[in-house]
Order: structure tokens, then sequence, then C-alpha cells
């Protein structure tokens, strides 16, 4: 005989969150295939870019702040963090409303939202672990300058900062799935803006003027360029605040949007169906 | 005291209407009018604890909708709804907690992982205690007998292995009530009877509340013995099995070979089905004519070589409800 049960008040509970992001990393790990070849393909891209700088110094002026060391290590260390930042880590919440598959999801006594998230971070950590071994054969390629602790622990708060950034940008992008079950015209639309007036490539500060206003007003900065110029010492220690305000201020405004994007679609499926 | 309490619930869907071809298309990138379309109207049902309910009816006639409002992830638009004493969307979270699902087009394993990492991760969400998880997963593997392939990754898994999977994962933390949509398509008559013996010992054993949905009604006369008929958003009946059977179950069909191919068959009291070669169907109605009788008028007239009596199925039964109409009127809870 089944008796009904007292409902008890709900306490939160790290378990699932923590094991949604193992199960997460065992997943990524399976991909073994995958794993050579992003550190394959890094250490290509680190090598052609070194080229293309060598090229482009030999036959303009330097700018008097990124020297051809600076400009090297620049771009090396970009397509590092680009092992992390270039991950779409919510790209599960596009295909599972995509295929209608979220609808499982709701019924299980979990967040939702914190279920991408947990899965997300899990992926993203597992990626960020091949950033050693990708950083120990670059070093065989280029030579990298490397900055005093302070500016290396600032430099990973900007990281870290930056990767929040990122993280909700993608998040919105696949929330408007909720709307449209298709997202690739606004996935173009992103990769292309971000790799632009991200700074990922080609460093901010060698735009011109009028873009480099636009591009610094942008919330894209936050993901390569800030973390990367103060690495370099473009940014200098008496503008670290600025930039951390001005990171954590994206972080907070695009974090809003999220959850107000996430709310509005969750009620979508809730009164139309998924 | 019922564990599942509906009353006049009731879902309205808002959709896109669009005129046809690519002109239409366009014009509904600019200008759009809405349809409404009622999914479910006004139904109302009560389940007792441990009661295993069919609940029947056409494509689109509102089920995948009644289900999906029991589970909390669909608010309906008028009626209350109580599950366990919970109000499902209001508190989906703790509603989840109470229910499991299978649904026979979807799976809620994780795709990548080996089947055995699934439960893993379902005995966390649930918060199922080590020693119960242990206990249900002996218990499930013997009887879905899945110890062959714990190991394997669920997207290599056959459609009959991944569903019961699917099923031992719904039940992995004792819920007090199981919703199953269609959990039998697709599969082989071994793989059915295997997912049908298992729902019957869980609701048995376990005293699982069970609300089946499903095409096939082999289902539901092997396991139900309350049937809900839906049928354009409205309950159209809702109470035993036997009784829709005795109401509805009126015409037998005698099957009747004949010895000698004869022009023209015609027997008084019976109505010809149809004819292949010498076998005749003769459909005739149990209340005014007894199956001696009708018998012995055709032996009268022709000479025959064999004759069998078929007994309506079920699946008959419920098709003529869904082509006429349910006609008694009363639509009754179970007496």
């Amino acid at each position: 005989m089944t008796a009904l049960p007292a409902v008890q008040p709900r306490r939160f509970r790290l378990e699932p969150y923590l094991h949604f992001a193992r199960t997460a990393m065992a997943r990524e790990a399976t991909y073994r295939f995958d794993v050579f070849t992003s550190i394959a393909s890094v250490l290509v891209r680190v090598y052609l870019l070194r080229m293309v700088w060598i090229a482009l110094y030999s036959r303009n002026a330097a700018p008097h702040d990124l020297p051809l060391h600076a400009i090297i290590t620049y771009s090396t260390v970009a397509l590092l963090m680009s092992l992390v930042m270039d991950i779409d880590q919510t790209r599960l919440l596009y295909e599972k409303l995509h295929d209608g598959s979220i609808a499982t999801d709701f019924m299980k006594p979990i967040s939702v939202p914190l279920y991408f998230f947990s899965d997300g971070t899990g992926e993203v950590l597992f990626h960020a672990t091949l950033i050693v071994p990708s950083l120990v054969f670059a070093l065989l390629i280029v030579h990298i300058d490397v900055p005093g602790p302070l500016v290396l622990a600032v430099f990973f708060v900007s990281f870290l900062l930056g990767y929040l950034v990122g993280f909700c940008i993608n998040f919105i992008m696949n929330c408007i799935a909720f709307w449209t079950l298709e997202i690739h015209a606004a996935r173009l639309i992103v990769t292309w803006v971000s790799d632009l007036f991200g700074g990922e490539i080609i460093p901010l500060v060698i735009f011109p003027a009028f873009l480099q206003k636009l591009a610094f007003a942008l919330p894209f900065a936050a993901m390569f360029s800030t973390p990367l110029l103060i690495y370099v010492g473009v940014i200098k220690p008496d503008r670290y605040a600025e930039a951390l305000g001005l990171h954590l201020l994206w972080a907070l405004v695009l974090g809003t949007i999220a959850t107000l994007a996430w709310r509005a679609g969750a009620k979508r499926v809730v009164v139309q169906g998924g | 005291m019922a564990i599942i309490e509906a009353v006049g619930l009731r879902k309205v869907f808002r959709s896109i209407e669009r005129e046809p071809g690519l002109r239409g298309a366009v014009a509904a990138l600019f200008a759009r009018s809405y349809a409404e379309k009622v999914a479910v109207d006004d139904v109302s049902f009560a389940l007792e604890p441990g009661e295993l309910v069919g609940y029947i009816g056409p494509n689109g006639a509102g089920k995948s909708t009644t289900i999906k409002m029991l589970t909390g992830i669909l608010v309906p638009t008028a009626g209350t709804l109580r599950v366990a004493g919970i109000v499902p969307h209001a508190d989906r979270i703790a509603n989840a907690a109470n229910i499991g699902v299978v649904f026979g087009q979807r799976s809620q394993l994780y795709w990548d992982l080996p089947l055995r990492e699934s439960f893993e991760l379902l005995r966390s969400i649930y918060d199922v205690p080590r020693e119960r998880y242990l206990r249900n997963m002996k218990h499930f593997a013997e009887i879905l007998d899945l110890e062959r392939f714990l190991g394997t990754p669920v997207r290599q898994l056959s459609l009959g292995e991944r569903m019961r999977g699917d099923f031992a994962a719904a039940m992995l933390h004792d819920p007090l009530i199981v919703y199953l949509d269609e959990p039998t398509i697709g599969l082989d008559v071994v793989a059915k009877e295997a997912i049908r013996e298992f729902i019957a010992t869980v609701n048995r054993e376990r005293g699982t509340t069970v609300i089946l949905t499903t095409h096939d009604l082999a289902d539901v006369e092997r396991l139900s013995r309350r049937i809900i008929l839906i049928d354009e958003g409205r309950v159209i009946y809702d109470g035993p099995l036997e009784r829709l059977r005795e109401e509805y179950g009126t015409h037998r069909t005698l099957v009747v070979t004949l010895a000698d191919a004869y022009p023209e068959i015609a027997v008084p009291g019976a109505e010809v089905e149809s004819r292949e070669a010498n076998v005749v169907r003769l459909r005739f109605n149990r209340r005014q004519l007894t199956a001696e009788a009708l018998i012995r008028r055709v032996t009268e007239r022709y000479q025959i070589v064999d004759v069998a009596i078929i007994e309506p199925d079920i699946e008959s039964i419920v098709r003529r409800i869904y082509l006429e109409g349910y006609h008694d009127g009363v639509i009754g809870a179970p007496s």
C-alpha cells in the first residue's frame, strides 16, 4: 500500500550538479580523436600565425607597444585560451530544444538551467586540461613571454570573467531556440562578430581608431582582448581596476539578460508545450 | 484518498495560422494570425493509489497533453490538478520527485554514456540511498535482464534494450506514480511481453500507481481493469474494461466454411461481413440470437464443413467508439 508522503521542504543539493559536471568530463574524454585534433589544430595555428606576424612585421613598422615578441606571445596565448573559449558549452540547450528532449529534463527534480551550466562547465574543465600539453608543444615552436606573478594573477581573473561573459553570450544565443528552434544564422553572426571584435586573432589596439572605439564598447572584447592585453602589458596596472570593473559589469548585464531569456523561454515551454 | 485528482482540466494551444505557399510564408513573417486549438477540454478523473489505468484515445485526442500537465511541464489553461497532494506546475520539482516517466518515443537515458552511468546519475538526481539503489538495481537487472548491456553506451542499444533501460531508470527512485506514454511502441512481441510483465509486477508488488497511454490495446487488455477513453480532448468513457466489452461487444462473428460454392449466401438474423471463396463471416448480435440458433439456421440452408466463433476484441470495440462516438452517455466513475 502506498502512503502519501508529507510534502517536505526541499533543500538544495549540490551533488547532482557535480555529478553532471563529472559526467560531462567523462563524456568529452571518450572522444579521443577530438582531443588530439584540437591540440594539433592549436599547434598548427600557432605556427601559421607566427609566420604571418613575422612577415607583416618585416614589412611594416611595429606598433610601439606591441613589438614582435609581444604579438607572438599574444596570439599564442589567445590560441591556448581558445581551447576553452571557443566551446559552445550550452549547445546542449539548443540540441534539446531542437529535438524536444528538454521535456524529460523538466520532468526531473533538478534546476534545468543549473544542469546546463554544470554540464557545460564539466566540458570546459576537461578541455582546459588540454592547455597544458598544448603549451608544452607550443613552446617548441615559439618563445612566449611570461609576465610577473601579479600580472599573471590579474590575467587569470580577467580570463575567468571573460569566460563568464562568453558563457552568457552562448547561453543567450542558444535560448533563441526557444522561439525559433533553429539558431544557425544567429550562431554564424555571433561567431563572426566575436572573432572580429573579441581580439582573438587581431589585437583590437591595431584597429583604426573608430573601430577600436566600437570594439571596446562591445562585450566581446572581454573574452580575449582584455585578458590578453593585460598579459602582454598593454593594459598597465593603473588601469586594472577599470578593466576588471568593465568585465564584471558585462558579466552582470549579460547574466541578467540570460536569466530573463531563460525565464521567458521556459514559460513559453510550459504554456505552449515542448 | 485519491492520489491523482483532475477536475475540469482544460488546455488551449495557440498556433500560428498561415496562408499556403511561399506568399503565405512571407506574409507570416510580418503579420501573424493565430488559431486556437483545444487539446484537452474539461477532463476530470480521480485515481486511487495502486490503480493501473489505461488512458486511451486516437492520435491527437489529448493524451500526451494530459500527461504533460500531470508531470508539471504544461500549465493547464483551466481546471485543477493534484498529484500526491501537489499542484504539479506550481511545484514542478517536488512533483518530479514523486513520479517516473517513460516515453516510448523518447529516452531519458544519457546517450553517450554506458547504461550503468545513466543509473548512477539518476541515483544522485533523485537522492536514492545507496543501499536501496543497489537493491532496486539488482531486482530490475533480474526481471529486465539488463546485466548483459549495462556497460554499453545507450546509443548502441537496440530499441528493446533501451526501453528496458528506460523502465529501470523510471523506477529507480521508487516513484509513487509512473506515467507510461506508449511504452511498447515499435517493440517485438517478446520485448512487449517483457515490458508488460514488468509493469504488472511493479504495480502489484510496489503498489505503484500507473497511467498507461497506448495504441496497442493488447497492453490494456493484459494490464488494466479500468480504462479512460478520450476523444477530441474529452473523456468519453471512464470505467471497467469489462463493462465496455459488454455494452459494445454485442456483435460476434460466426466464421463458416461451406462445403459447396454457393452463389449467394443469406441467413436471417445475421449479416454477411465478408466472403472469401467458401469461407463466410457472419456478424450477429448475441442479444438477439444465440450462436447455436444461428448455426442451426445456416445448416438448414447450406452444407458446411467447419464453424468458428470470434468474440469481439477490445480493439474493434474501441475502433467502433472512435468512429461512432460513445452512445451510452453515462460518464461514470468505476463502480
